[in-house]
């Protein structure tokens, strides 16, 4: 499991220090990421309030991305460039690929996994069109 | 609990004892629940009521003692599980006895009951029946007492509030306006008796409205359809929110849309309604996305004047073009103000030949028809120039209901049936300001059937076979919408609303409905090529 983020203890144990080195994760932060991706949305949120580092990397929209695709064979890569443009995909995990999923979690099929990025998607950009014109006209 | 795999049942149970029950004389197959047999569950039909009360006690056993459920989840040992009664039977048997008729026997009717139930739910938490087991049994029947008298008292003026509606359209039909006038005095008085809120009471306060305004200020109903433009939209975009139908409109259309496109470079969307543009995001999001890249998209939408110098119909343009550049789609906007559909001429839409054309109506060709059938109506007017057009789809939505018959009475029973199941579906939604104000848009549509005649009344909509023919007959043929219209329409209505909404396919086309009334119909059209030839010939 990952060693949470102890005080520079370690490094005061002078004896063991050149024969065993201690593991530090914050020190392997590849291995961090690879971890990170694999967690559910809430873990990520909470693994945000960790440490600086770990929001840093937490808020990469990168790890939402894997987030939203985890059960789906991987997007083509025009993909991107869209979710980018309405929010990225943090936003589009949380406002909208989360409730899809959760709501039609009782009534999912398997064939069902893209279908829902999909509409997650569409319903994502409904949601961006309606942002802009909540700023563009006032009382719209 | 336990995990009930129906495969392995239909391929026979490895319990012992079913094998027994098949090798002996064959017990009385017919009695066997036929749908539950399905899923493989062996029910007798007599026994059905006693099962399901008994599945109700079961399910509040486990609600009130946790623990003793979690260790029976381990430690039961069930033979039979197609045998639904019996392991049900043995299950109870493990926890202590629940208390007495409480919950089964608490049927509440949702519709009228609403301040009797409240008062004894609000102290509850969810999932918690503990209320129950606070009333003793004498208690609770005396409330179930008063419970069912309630119900009958305002089931009752529900009932005759409906029939005096009847009446007073049958009279209002015949020309008796003054015993309709005193029969919308007594509904008024009888509407006092009836909850408003919800239910038959609401509907029927609009409906007696409409027939009073046609009652006393003739049939132009000028105040019920003179919203102006910007009102319209604000009601229109509420609607959006608070019920599907809209959503199911726009998401079917497109995904057809989307299909007639493929493989076209350059597209063009007319669109006869445009209010908000809301269902334009999707499909552009959509064609961002398409394999081969985004075509070049030209829209062009219609929609009423704005007045004051403000032009709407520029604002949602440039709108849907600054979408449009987020995804790096070419995309071009074309406004087209008309006040009516039939003044619109299609050299105002400017289509170019090679374009691949998408014509779009969201409940609007209803609006072209007149009540009488002469032979250039608008309706054949803009239909022949939607020919003329070529369009590679024409996506039609219309209301699935029969608002145009000449017969006032007729009209008047089925808009009754119609917004009233319409109102039902809209008891689900919980948002507000949202439901309010869908509320007041259909109110405005029950204004039009009931209190408008001639040119005045709009709302004019038949149902999905009659513009079959019609359109048929037209000269256009149709595309069935596909599974993934389907799957899609279904997977949209799980996410956004109540249990009772149903999609249904009907020969190609799609039919939401609640609670198996359809309330709107979606369909796909294509211009039939060799059409001029065989009207010349024949």
């Amino acid at each position: 499991m990952v060693q949470t983020h102890r005080c520079e203890d370690h490094e005061t144990v002078g004896e063991n220090k050149e024969k065993r080195p201690k593991f530090f994760i914050n020190d392997h932060v590849d291995i961090l990421i690879e971890i990170l991706k694999r967690l559910d949305g809430r873990s990520l949120c909470v693994a945000a309030s960790v440490c600086r580092l770990w929001c840093t990397i937490a808020r990469n929209d990168s790890l939402w991305e894997n987030l939203c695709f985890r059960h789906v064979s991987p997007p083509p890569s025009s993909v991107r460039s869209v979710v980018l443009a309405l929010g990225g995909y943090k936003r589009l995990y949380t406002g909208c690929v989360r409730p899809v999923r959760s709501r039609l979690g009782r009534m999912r099929k398997a064939s069902w996994a893209r279908d829902e990025v999909q509409l997650s998607l569409s319903l994502f950009c409904v949601d961006y069109y309606e942002r802009l014109g909540g700023s563009n006209s006032n009382g719209r | 609990m336990l995990r009930y795999d129906s495969t392995s049942s239909s391929a026979g149970s490895s319990s012992g004892s079913l094998s027994s029950s098949s090798s002996s004389s064959k017990p009385p197959q017919q009695d066997i629940d036929g749908l539950l047999a399905g899923a493989g569950y062996k029910v007798r039909s007599s026994e059905l009521r006693q099962v399901a009360q008994r599945l109700e006690r079961l399910e509040t056993a486990m609600g009130n003692s946790p623990a003793d459920f979690s260790q029976l989840a381990s430690d039961a040992i069930l033979y039979n599980p197609s045998d639904l009664a019996c392991w049900v039977d043995s299950l109870l048997t493990e926890f202590a006895e629940p208390p007495p008729t409480c919950s089964s026997d608490f049927i509440v009717d949702p519709v009228n009951n609403q301040t009797v139930v409240n008062s004894a739910w609000t102290a509850a938490e969810p999932h918690t029946p503990q209320v129950h087991q606070n009333i003793t049994y004498d208690e609770q029947q005396s409330l179930d007492n008063q419970l069912t008298v309630v119900t009958a008292m305002e089931e009752d003026s529900g009932i005759r509030l409906v029939h005096m509606l009847m009446t007073c359209a049958e009279c209002v039909q015949s020309g008796d306006l003054s015993l309709a006038t005193s029969l919308i005095d007594d509904m008024q008085g009888l509407l006092t008796h009836v909850n408003t809120v919800c239910g038959i009471g609401k509907v029927a306060g609009h409906f007696i409205d409409a027939l009073s305004r046609r009652i006393f200020q003739g049939m132009g109903g000028g105040s019920v359809n003179g919203g102006s433009a910007f009102e319209n939209e604000i009601l229109y975009h509420h609607f959006y929110e608070a019920c599907p139908y809209l959503k199911f409109a726009h998401f079917t259309a497109n995904q057809a849309i989307l299909e007639a496109f493929d493989g076209h470079d350059c597209v063009h969307v007319v669109d006869f309604n445009l209010m908000h543009g809301l269902q334009w995001p999707a499909l552009i999001q959509a064609l961002a996305l398409r394999p081969g890249g985004p075509p070049l998209l030209r829209l062009t939408g219609i929609g009423p004047p704005s007045p004051d110098g403000r032009d709407s119909l520029r604002e949602i343009g440039l709108r849907l073009a600054e979408l449009a550049r987020s995804v790096n789609v070419r995309f071009a906007f074309r406004g087209v103000a008309a006040s009516r559909l039939e003044d619109v001429k299609p050299w105002m839409l400017q289509v170019n030949p090679k374009e691949a054309v998408a014509v779009n109506s969201i409940m609007q060709l209803h609006r072209l028809l007149g009540s009488e059938q002469t032979r250039n109506s608008p309706i054949d007017t803009v239909l022949s120039w939607i020919r003329g057009l070529n369009p590679k789809i024409m996506t039609v939505v219309e209301q699935e209901a029969n608002h145009n018959q000449p017969g006032f009475l007729d009209r008047f029973t089925e808009a009754l049936y119609y917004y009233s199941t319409m109102f039902d579906s809209l008891e689900a939604c919980r948002v507000q300001p949202e439901k309010a104000l869908a509320e007041i848009y259909i109110q405005r549509e029950i204004g039009n059937v009931v209190s408008c005649e001639g040119s005045a009344r709009v709302e004019r909509h038949e149902p999905l076979a009659k513009w079959r023919r019609r359109l048929s007959g037209a000269g256009f043929r149709a595309l069935h919408l596909g599974s993934n219209a389907f799957k899609q329409a279904s997977m949209l209505l799980t996410l956004f609303s109540a249990e009772g909404y149903s999609v249904e396919e009907n020969e190609g086309c799609l039919r939401l409905g609640w609670h198996s009334s359809p309330l709107i119909a979606a369909s796909a059209w294509q211009a039939v090529p060799a059409w001029d030839n065989h009207m010349s010939s024949s």
